[in-house]
């Protein structure tokens, strides 16, 4: 009778009966949270096994519950009811503090390891230069026919990287006459400190883009000047670094790529959006509470958490004793392995995308490439693996568990899922703005270059990271492919074999020796997958917000 | 010869239309009447002229026969009930039809004499000599500038942008309004002023006609007023054709006028003046009056 959904006259209308619906309500509502708890359950008791909160003195949570979590409170809660805007742009502040600050230390382990300072110089230099004369070249686009300004372009680049004759010379034989740009560059017999590279090929572009930013309606003078301030910090980093304990080359790239960028954003806010200055306030105090709290419990003598995640964990290889056991080259190797894959993986998904969504006939032959697409999304991990091992080591020859077998594995599996997420945000753009272009005389090209792209490149951004974190998570086809559970040094080059945070994990969890493998390294390592993963997803839910708003 | 016509019209329709025969008789008649008028009063110069004119989308008929002239360097109204196919022939002039997989043409429509449906035409380059404006204000999430610029900008035009871009501005009747915020979105603007922004768009690149198609749908009256003028002033150096549901607004605006009425029909063309004064067709005079449509 309950669920009878007749009135009964009282009041003049009467009521209808909604227990059905409510039931349902919860229901769902529970079906919703479901896995969402669950996991939460999951990630405490690890992060708590990882990090042991309760293994401080209890003075030293009061210290830093007084210090930093009650001013940040008041701070936030101030913050909000002035402005709730303003409250978004701090936490925003701290959220790229945390991430930048992450991200560098993945930078500076590419450049304390893997590529010199210099070479990377040489590289960027040997890009730009033909980067210029592409510019140069499109600029007299009216006077110089499309297949010169091709023909030009390549023949920059190609000069610039390889010189004369390059690598198509070496495979007939000649050996090299002129050095490109490049290998000019890299050769340098008498170069300065590795570090003071760093700040010109690292700090100097993150200057004159923070530069721009800051001062940009205050003129040329204005941006100069800014960007001056914003090189100061890496060139600060280095000179400091020796000074805490920090080699100067880490320390630059530490600066440049963790501090610059909250650096910037704060200073942004604080001269161009003088409303939302207020803003501030949460990031000041929570890296003065920080400090503060830091200062008094080491004054004070309270131990801290004996924390599983701490630096020699993060510094050091793997040990047949827990307490030494570290993730060091298996962080470089995801690494590694992310860049190999988004750099495969991007262009060649956000390609395919574009020609189906833009280009491709509405035939038999684009359904059915439609269906399988969305088909191997779906197909398990392991095939994928084998997929890999079958054609790159069986077929190819090529050498198992190295980076860029690794990178391509994993490239294909995320392919499909960055071709649908890619398809998806192209879609989006509304097609009275292609009507509007086509309208104007605008080629197809035209229409993709000047409308569709731009206005879809967040949300392909996003798909695409979000995919690179399905990525970053990935075991089974690294074992497919032989990638090696452990290895003890970074890998210094992508034909290099490297190990991965899952994979390395999981040799933790199948080593039996110790209980403390099992029960607090697996679970340090876990928690520093999570946090990698949970940053990368984090910008990209940043990207779509910020996208949504654009639209 | 008129009774001809009126029965291969009624044969090679078949039985598509479910109107009584007899009315569509006298309709069809009418149009043959109205054809041998227009000769009458030829303009000496039509820029845009169709003969014969079949829109398909895939079976179901949108045009029927068009057969119209349209002068150069005048306002050309079309109007008529919904759905009656003033997009669709609007769509033809500038071959936009051809990005509906379903759309089928047949027959000619010829610009400055050539036949834009031929093999040898461009639709691409057939689109920079004839500008459209949409129905909803539909400019691009760039500057204004660059709103302004985008026509000049791939079509490679020559001479000085900035400048063009000034004048098309002012032109559309938009410069005093955002000449000190050029930089900033198209999109922050008002509806009215959108519209007038893709107007400035439109004629940048100095095309030789201009679609409109219902421009000032979705304006208040002071933007539909504006956009209006700025319409009659365009006609001095362009050709346009513009749809309109708005009476009123293609009685003000249009020196001739075209009407279609339901089934894909051109039922009258002729002086604006003549068409809404005194039309010779019943079924134009119920629509104009708001008898039916
Ligand atoms: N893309 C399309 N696909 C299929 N049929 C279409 C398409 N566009 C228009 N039609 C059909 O063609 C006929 C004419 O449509 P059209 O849009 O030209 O009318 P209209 O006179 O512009 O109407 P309105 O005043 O409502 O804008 C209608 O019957 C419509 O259903
Ligand atoms: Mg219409």
């Amino acid at each position: 009778m309950a669920t009878d959904t007749t009135t009964e006259v009282a009041g003049g209308f009467g009521q209808v009966s909604r227990t059905v619906g409510q039931l349902f309500r919860y229901l769902l509502l529970a079906a919703t949270l479901f896995g969402l708890v669950f996991v939460t359950i999951l990630l405490v008791y690890v992060a708590n096994d990882a990090i042991q909160p309760l293994t401080a003195d209890p003075g030293w949570h009061l210290t830093f519950f007084l210090a930093l979590v009650v001013p940040t409170l008041a701070a936030g809660a101030y913050v909000y009811r002035r402005d709730g805007e303003a409250f978004q742009t701090g936490a925003l502040a701290i959220g790229l503090a945390v991430v930048s600050l992450m991200f560098s230390g993945g930078a500076a382990m590419i450049f304390a390891d893997i590529v010199e300072p210099l070479t990377f110089l040489a590289f960027l230099v040997a890009v730009a230069v033909p980067g210029v004369v592409t510019l140069a070249v499109v600029a007299y686009d009216d006077r110089i026919p499309f297949l010169g300004q091709f023909a030009v372009t390549v023949a920059a680049f190609y000069l610039s990287l390889f010189g004369v004759p390059g690598p198509l010379g070496a495979a007939a034989g000649i050996s090299s006459v002129v050095p490109g740009v490049f290998g000019l560059l890299a050769g340098v017999p008498l170069a300065p400190a590795p570090w003071l590279l760093a700040v010109l090929s690292v700090g100097l572009p993150l200057a004159a883009v923070g530069g721009s930013l800051v001062a940009r309606d205050r003129g040329r003078r204005a941006r100069l000047f800014a960007g001056a301030g914003i090189l100061a910090v890496p060139l600060a980093g280095g000179i400091v670094g020796p000074f805490v304990g920090v080699d100067p080359l880490p320390a630059t790239v530490v600066a440049s790529v963790g501090f610059v960028p909250p650096i910037v954003y704060a200073a942004n806010v604080a001269i161009n959006v003088p409303r939302e200055r207020v803003a501030l306030l949460i990031p000041v105090t929570i890296i003065v509470g920080a400090l503060v709290g830091a200062f008094a419990v080491d004054l004070a003598g309270f131990a801290g958490p004996q924390s599983w995640v701490d630096w020699a964990f993060l510094t050091a290889s793997h040990s047949n004793t827990a307490e030494d056991a570290g993730f060091y080259p298996a962080i470089g190797g995801s690494i590694l392995l992310m860049v190999t894959v988004a750099v495969f993986a991007f262009p060649v998904g956000v390609g395919a995308a574009v020609y189906l969504e833009e280009y491709a006939p509405d035939n038999r032959f684009t359904r059915v490439v439609d269906v399988n697409i969305s088909n191997l999304a779906g197909v398990p991990s392991v095939v994928y693996g084998l997929l890999g091992f079958g054609l790159f080591v069986t077929y190819l020859g090529q050498p198992d568990g190295t980076v860029l077998l690794g990178g391509l594995t994993l490239g294909l599996l995320i392919l499909p899922i960055v071709i649908i997420s890619a398809r998806e945000a192209i879609r989006s753009v509304p097609e009275e703005q292609r009507a509007a272009s086509y309208g104007m005389g605008a080629t197809k090209w035209q229409t993709v270059k000047n409308v569709v792209l731009p206005r879809s490149f967040s949300g392909i951004l996003t798909g695409t990271i979000l995919a690179l974190g399905r990525a970053i998570g990935e075991t089974a086809p690294l074992i497919m492919i032989g990638a090696p559970n452990v290895t003890y040094s970074l890998p210094t080059s992508f034909s290099e074999a490297a190990s991965a945070m899952p994979l390395q994990v999981y040799a933790w969890s199948s080593l039996y020796a110790g209980p403390n493998f099992y029960n607090k390294v697996v679970p340090a390592g876990v928690v520093v997958l999570v946090a990698v993963l949970l940053a990368m997803n984090s910008i990209a839910i940043v990207l779509r917000n910020k996208y949504q708003v654009g639209d | 010869m008129t009774e001809n016509t009126s029965e291969t019209r009624a044969e090679s329709d078949g039985g598509t239309t479910a109107d009584p025969t007899n009315d569509e008789m006298v309709i069809e008649t009418d149009v043959a009447g109205a054809t041998d008028d227009r000769d009458s009063t030829a303009t000496p110069d039509p820029i845009i002229r169709s003969r014969d004119l079949d829109v398909f989308y895939g079976e179901e008929r949108a045009l029927d026969s068009i057969d119209i002239d349209i002068p150069e360097n005048r306002v050309t109204a079309i109007i008529g009930p919904s759905g009656c196919g003033k997009s669709t022939f609007l769509r033809c002039v500038n071959r936009m039809n051809d990005r509906i997989d379903s759309c089928r043409v047949t027959g000619e429509l010829s610009l400055r004499g050539k036949n834009v449906y031929d093999d040898d035409v461009d639709p691409v380059a057939l689109r920079r000599r004839v500008g459209m404006v949409f129905q909803e204000p539909n400019p691009f999430p760039k500057s204004i500038y660059d709103n302004v610029a985008y026509g000049l900008d791939i079509q490679d035009v020559e001479g000085d942008h900035d400048e063009i871009v000034e004048e098309s501005l002012k032109r559309a009747a938009l410069w005093d309004e955002v000449n000190h915020q050029l930089d900033s979105s198209g999109l922050e603007l008002s509806g009215g002023q959108q519209q007038r922004l893709c107007i400035a768009r439109a004629i940048a690149p100095d095309p030789e006609v201009l679609l409109m198609d219902e421009p000032a749908s979705a304006l208040d009256p002071v933007a539909t007023s504006q956009v209006e003028d700025l319409i009659e002033e365009l006609a001095e150096d362009y050709t346009v054709i513009i749809v309109t549901h708005n009476m009123q607004q293609a009685a003000r605006i249009s020196d001739k006028t075209a009407v279609f009425l339901t089934g894909g029909e051109l039922v009258e063309f002729g002086d604006t003046e003549q068409i809404f004064e005194n039309p010779e067709h019943q079924r134009v005079e119920d629509y104009i009056t708001g008898k039916f449509g």
